[in-house]
């Protein structure tokens, strides 16, 4: 049994490192100091259970453990926390483990024998339910059983064609492109405020777009930064994206 | 200036209510026995007098409190001071009105023997005198017992809240955690925490009343850092340049934390490498001048700040200085400063 400790306290890690080892000893234990180091290691070398603390910089416990969730064969995930109002009224009404620290003995072995997976739709519950409005900082994809991450930051614009969504990002300024799992409603929901919706296959950085292109037929097209071709804007949405590059 | 003012701290009463417009009608009466009874010599017609005063009052008040009634939806958005005005030049301008009407009323129908020997002035100046008087009056009853109201709705915040506005839940448990980690490793180390942590709380459970000298709030100050700072190592360093400040200036106990657990709190624990909290203090001019600066996180979802905390500081001040300390904050390129400003007491007057 494999079993990732993740938390920004060294001192936390390690009474739990402890607890652990005196619950049984045989257990392989890994350690992370923020969401973004959990999933690094994971990828690494997968584990079976991961005990996340809620509060980290970098990216908090319940982003990763989305993340996380997504693939599909994903961890098993108890949160741990010393006092969240809020996320603890959401663990209990989606019936997710949490354990709280200073934590029991008793309680950790307990939740080591019986934590179950999570799935997407408790997270997503979570998410809405947590205390600041939830925005992700990282999209996730998923490339043979590992996760891929892609900072917010990074990201040009979503696209999707009939089956699937893709996301086109820059990695050292050149344009790659990934399928992930979200929709492009979601997608335009939660990153309302960065993100713009030209077309209804089509949603585009703001801060990304580098000029606008008319063609003779009247139709037009976006251009973003570093990206070959431009993107087509449906009629609806051109006085939009014009307001916004006023801005 | 127009103030947001928000619903429940409006002074005036609700003038739509019926139990409003029945008090209006009792107390309008009331007045009428009284300018009734009051004139010296005995006249013959008291009853005539009280009828016609009466309805000369009932008028008056029922246009007063309905153009209030109708007035309220707009108040709300104003100020108290700006409300206080504006209702009793409505009440004025209702009085004119009600006097004029009935001056014409009675020239017309040439009743001039009932109001014997005065001129259309004299009965408007007359009337207008009495009901600047009984307006003000009433508004001045409303404003004192609207304050009484929020006095009392101040009282009741439980004292939990108090002691949650100055101390986070979150920084008990995780001293706790921090406790229970290290009286297996270090056991040293978790008796000086446990110690540290025993006379925060000692002094928090205390009144808010309490003064302490200023060597003594810096003392407890490094105490809580010292906790904090077992928790986050090295991503968290604080630098202290304080200069001549006398130890024995008397500041609110406890002022300090709440400012320097903010900092932790938005500056230190969202960032993966933490960051420097800068604590300059000084004494210019017979006053404290305290800055603590930190960096704030560029990270939205850390953002929301514990307005609690500051608003708690300020009501303190407000108790102990009454407008003579100060509290500013300000964020500049992603630095927040919080600038506190503390007129020197000394010993003595600390028993206010």
């Amino acid at each position: 049994m494999k079993i990732i400790i993740v938390d920004d306290e060294p001192l936390a890690r390690e009474r739990l490192a402890l607890l652990i080892a005196e619950i049984n000893d045989q257990y392989i234990i890994d350690f992370a100091g923020n969401g973004l180091q959990a999933i690094e290691q994971f990828n690494k070398s997968s584990a079976d259970i991961i005990l996340m603390d809620i509060r980290m910089p970098g990216m908090d416990g319940l982003e990763a453990a989305r993340h996380l969730s997504d693939l599909d064969n994903p961890p098993a995930i108890i949160f741990t926390t010393a006092f969240d109002e809020y996320a603890l009224d959401a663990f209990k009404s989606e019936a997710v483990d949490y354990l709280l620290k200073p934590m029991r003995k008793e309680l950790l072995e307990k939740a080591l024998k019986k934590c179950s997976k999570l799935n997407k739709l408790q997270l997503e519950q979570l998410a809405l339910r947590s205390e600041e409005t939830y925005i992700r900082t990282h999209i996730a994809a998923q490339i043979r059983g590992n996760i891929l991450l892609i900072a917010t930051a990074d990201i040009a614009c979503f696209l999707a064609d009939h089956k699937y969504t893709t996301v086109q990002y820059y990695k050292n300024n050149i344009i790659k492109e990934t399928i992930i799992e979200d929709t492009l409603k979601s997608l335009e929901q939660e990153f309302a405020e960065d993100f713009l919706r030209i077309h209804r296959n089509a949603l585009i950085k703001k801060q990304k777009i580098e000029s606008l292109e008319k063609k003779q037929d009247g139709g037009v097209f976006v251009h973003l930064k570093n990206m070959p071709g431009g993107i087509e804007v449906s009629r609806r949405h051109v006085a939009e994206l014009r307001r916004c590059l006023k801005n | 200036m127009p103030i947001k003012n928000t619903k429940n701290s409006l002074f005036l009463p609700n003038f739509c209510d019926l139990k409003m417009v029945f008090a209006v009608v009792i107390i309008g009466e009331l007045l009428a026995f009284i300018l009734t009874l009051a004139p010296l010599s005995i006249e013959q017609q008291r009853w005539n007098d009280l009828a016609l005063i009466s309805l000369f009052i009932q008028w008056n008040g029922l246009l007063g409190s309905s153009s209030l009634c109708i007035l309220r939806p707009f108040f709300v958005n104003y100020s108290n001071q700006f409300v206080a005005t504006a209702s009793y030049l409505v009440l004025l301008l209702v009085i004119i009105f009600v006097s004029e009407l009935s001056f014409f009323i009675i020239d017309y129908y040439q009743l001039g023997l009932i109001i014997p020997s005065t001129t259309h002035w004299e009965f408007l100046l007359h009337n207008l005198l009495i009901g600047s008087i009984i307006s003000a009056l009433a508004l001045r009853y409303f404003y004192i017992q609207h304050q009484w109201r929020m006095k009392v709705q101040m009282q009741s915040k439980t004292k939990l809240q108090l002691l949650q506005a100055r101390i986070r839940p979150h920084f008990l448990f995780n001293s706790m955690n921090t406790i229970a980690s290290l009286t297996r490793t270090k056991p040293q180390d978790a008796e000086r925490i446990t110690e540290d942590l025993a006379e925060l709380f000692r002094m928090l459970l205390k009144e808010q009343k309490e003064l302490i000298p200023w060597s003594e709030e810096l003392t407890l100050s490094k105490r809580y850092l010292d906790i904090e700072k077992q928790r986050l190592r090295e991503r968290l360093s604080v630098e202290w340049s304080i200069e001549n400040i006398p130890d024995e200036m008397m500041v609110p106990a406890l002022l300090l934390q709440p400012l320097l657990e903010n900092a932790i709190f938005h500056g230190i624990e969202p960032e993966i490498n933490g960051g420097i909290i800068n604590i300059k203090g000084e004494f210019v001019h017979k006053q404290l001048i305290l800055s603590i600066e930190n960096n704030n996180s560029k990270n939205p979802a850390h953002r929301k700040g514990n307005k609690m905390a500051l608003d708690n500081i300020r009501e303190r001040l407000e108790v102990f200085y009454q407008g003579r300390a100060s509290i500013n904050c300000e964020e500049i390129n992603g630095v927040f400063l919080t600038v506190l400003k503390l007129p020197y007491l000394h010993d003595s007057e600390s028993s206010l």
